[in-house]
């Protein structure tokens, strides 16, 4: 073990360099949180398949529990059951838009960590940036459970649990528990707690920030424990599920998965629930008593629990939804935590968009009518009035708006096509829309996958860390 | 220069009040033959009479601002990418809400000067056989408002931006009327 303690503190330090200007020390939120013990329990496993091309290289680092798939790197790092999916990744001879400029990708894109700790972190899309096309780059970085890394370079940065940095390339920067940012770039800022922040510069700038003590109910994380509180409480409570599917060597697809549909082996599906046409289930999702229509996917973490999604809806990484009825095509943006109950049901009404990091939780029935956009933090309708929208009156701002904790300035109608244009390409990167031979997905493309195993030292000089090793075509 | 016996200074304890009324008393007492410019800062002394800290007319104004946590929100926006017009508007809004009273002047009075004064850099001394070209650079380059100047350990007045302006503008008079 003295191998992972060695590298555990040596990423510690790197970080720590990196964010002596922000006077931020990760030692306490992670020295004792690192359950290197656990690490050698758990096998890593990367996916094959013929549209991905592979070159896996794993160099004196972790894996345990972790997932693979597409062109990844990893050295000196930790990866606790983190999902690296790499299926979006540039391919060579792509072009690549950025404001006037179109540059040409020269060898296929690959992810690579190192130097880092993710624990339970999702680390997926492409880099978004201009400055580095061919690879996406999580470097001298501490994300913690159920962070997500989409699309977002990192560079010297400390990300809190359930916190998503989405198209956004970070140098030096701490990103509280529970915040989204979507900014472009970032560098030497430290966000607070439950921030969401969309900016696009001359264009808008979205940002909403919930209330600390409301959000501590939800999700609190202090120096020397674990995260606690209902976010937290509610994904732990259902460990066990994903630990038998985990230590199962087969699964079999239910027969019920139409042909056009992709049920991962690594989901966790309970009884009673309904696959359409077209639907996308990723691993480490949760299903359970639920009806998902025709194009509807559930990404990374995503816990679909009682609830009918009538069809094209998104529900992006880490997405939950409870006891909750969703119209066709609602989009339910990262981490969303929507909670009815069978008393207090939610109904989200078609063509809506639920922002990501947004809490739903209500002990009434509540019904949002559609083509709503809605964020922050609800638990009647009172709170509604003040965190969403109809989508047309908020395409109408044209200078500045503020209502409840949120702030808006710029352009609505580019913000809310913004949007639009990305649930587009969510599903139909997801297949959403295949018709049998064309506008194949995600969900056509990943139902041929072969997944490998490999394992860390068992014990000895090296024990925990894996082989270093290159897996290539 | 200006020399410390005659420029406005106060003592660690003390507070905004006291400091604003030392500023009014040393610049009614202060010889302007030399220089049109008031004196702007207090300087605060601890016990030793060693110089610890300078209270600028932007510390006194920034010490008055209304501190709570929506206050705090607001100021906070600006790191966020949005104009100074959006931050005014929302200025404006909590001033029309909550009201900028005489009470934040009462609360601010009793304000103890090293809760809101700046500390001093190593930049912002000055050896009095410093040349006052290398002296010009030192404040441009930290963009100080004055330089302390010291002779050995002792603090012996203030080199202020004000008269180094003067001396200057002088200087560049003088050079053209050669000409």
């Amino acid at each position: 073990m003295q191998v992972l303690e060695k590298l555990l503190d040596r990423i510690i330090q790197r970080v720590n360099i990196n964010l002596r200007e922000l006077g931020f020390d990760v030692t306490p939120y992670v020295h004792e949180l690192a359950a290197l013990n656990q690490m050698v329990k758990f096998y890593a496993f990367y996916g094959i398949t013929p549209q991905h091309p592979i070159n896996f290289q794993f160099m004196h680092s972790n894996l345990a529990g972790s997932y693979f798939l597409g062109r990844c790197r990893v050295t000196n790092s930790l990866l606790y059951k983190s999902d690296i999916r790499g299926d979006e990744l540039k391919k060579k001879g792509a072009v690549f838009r950025f404001k006037q400029y179109e540059i040409p990708i020269t060898r296929d894109e690959e992810i690579d960590i190192e130097d880092s700790l993710l624990i339970k972190t999702l680390v997926h899309c492409y880099s978004h940036d201009p400055e580095s096309l061919e690879k996406f780059f999580i470097k001298d970085t501490i994300a913690m459970h159920y962070a997500n890394i989409h699309g977002s370079p990192s560079d010297g940065c400390f990300l809190a649990p359930f916190s998503t940095v989405d198209l956004t390339t970070m140098h030096d920067c701490v990103v509280g528990e529970f915040s989204y940012i979507q900014a472009g770039e970032i560098s030497h800022i430290k966000i607070d707690p439950g921030t969401v922040w969309i900016r696009s510069p001359e264009k808008f700038n979205f940002l909403y920030r919930f209330d600390s003590r409301q959000l501590e109910n939800y999700i609190k994380f202090i120096p020397g424990s674990k995260p606690k509180g209902l976010l937290f409480d509610f994904v732990e409570d259902k460990k066990k599920d994903f630990e038998r599917i985990f230590s199962l060597v087969n699964i079999e697809t239910p027969r019920s998965v139409p042909v056009s549909a992709t049920l991962d082996r690594y989901a966790v599906i309970k009884p009673h629930t309904k696959i359409s046409d077209n639907v996308l289930v990723a691993q480490r999702a949760y299903l359970k008593n639920s009806w998902l229509g025709k194009g509807a996917n559930a990404q990374e973490n995503c816990y679909i629990i009682n609830s009918r999604l009538e069809g094209c809806d998104v529900t992006a990484h880490g997405g939950k939804i409870i006891e909750a009825d969703l119209g066709t095509k609602v989009f339910v943006g990262f981490n969303s935590f929507l909670r009815g109950s069978q008393d207090a049901r939610l109904t989200i009404g078609k063509d809506s968009i639920v922002m990501p990091h947004t809490i739903i939780d209500i002990s009434s029935p509540l019904n949002i009518p559609p083509g709503h956009i809605i964020w922050g933090l609800i638990r009647n309708e009172k709170d509604l009035k003040t965190n969403s929208l109809p989508i047309r009156e908020f395409s109408g701002i044209e200078t500045d708006f503020s209502i409840g904790n949120m702030i808006f300035e710029g352009s609505g109608s580019s913000f809310v096509s913004g949007f639009k244009d990305r649930i587009d390409h969510i599903l139909d990167s997801n297949g959403a829309f295949f018709n049998g031979s064309e506008n194949k997905g995600h969900a056509q493309k990943n139902q041929r996958i072969s997944f490998n195993m490999i394992q860390p030292y068992p014990m000895g000089e090296l024990k925990g860390l894996f082989p270093s090793i290159t897996i290539q075509p | 220069m200006v020399p410390i016996s005659e420029y406005a200074t106060v003592q660690e304890g003390d507070t905004l009040f006291e400091a604003v009324l030392a500023l009014e008393k040393a610049q009614e007492k202060f010889d302007y033959e030399h220089t049109p410019y008031h004196h702007r800062a207090v300087l605060i002394l601890d016990r030793k009479k060693k110089v610890v800290g300078k209270l600028s007319q932007l510390g006194v104004l920034r010490a008055i601002l209304p501190k709570n946590e929506r206050t705090q929100q607001i100021e906070d926006i600006s790191r966020f990418g949005f104009s100074t017009k959006l931050v005014n508007s929302l200025r404006e809004k909590y001033r029309l809400e909550e009201g900028f009273v005489d009470d934040v002047y009462k609360k601010a009075i009793r304000i103890k000067v090293e809760d809101c004064m700046q500390t001093l850099s190593q930049g912002e001394y000055v050896d009095e056989k410093t040349s006052l070209d290398t002296a010009i650079y030192q404040l441009v380059t930290g963009m100080h408002l004055s330089l302390i100047v010291s002779r050995g350990d002792e603090i012996i007045g203030i080199l202020r931006m004000s008269d180094v302006f003067g001396a200057v503008f002088h200087a560049l008079k003088s050079c053209e009327l050669t000409e």
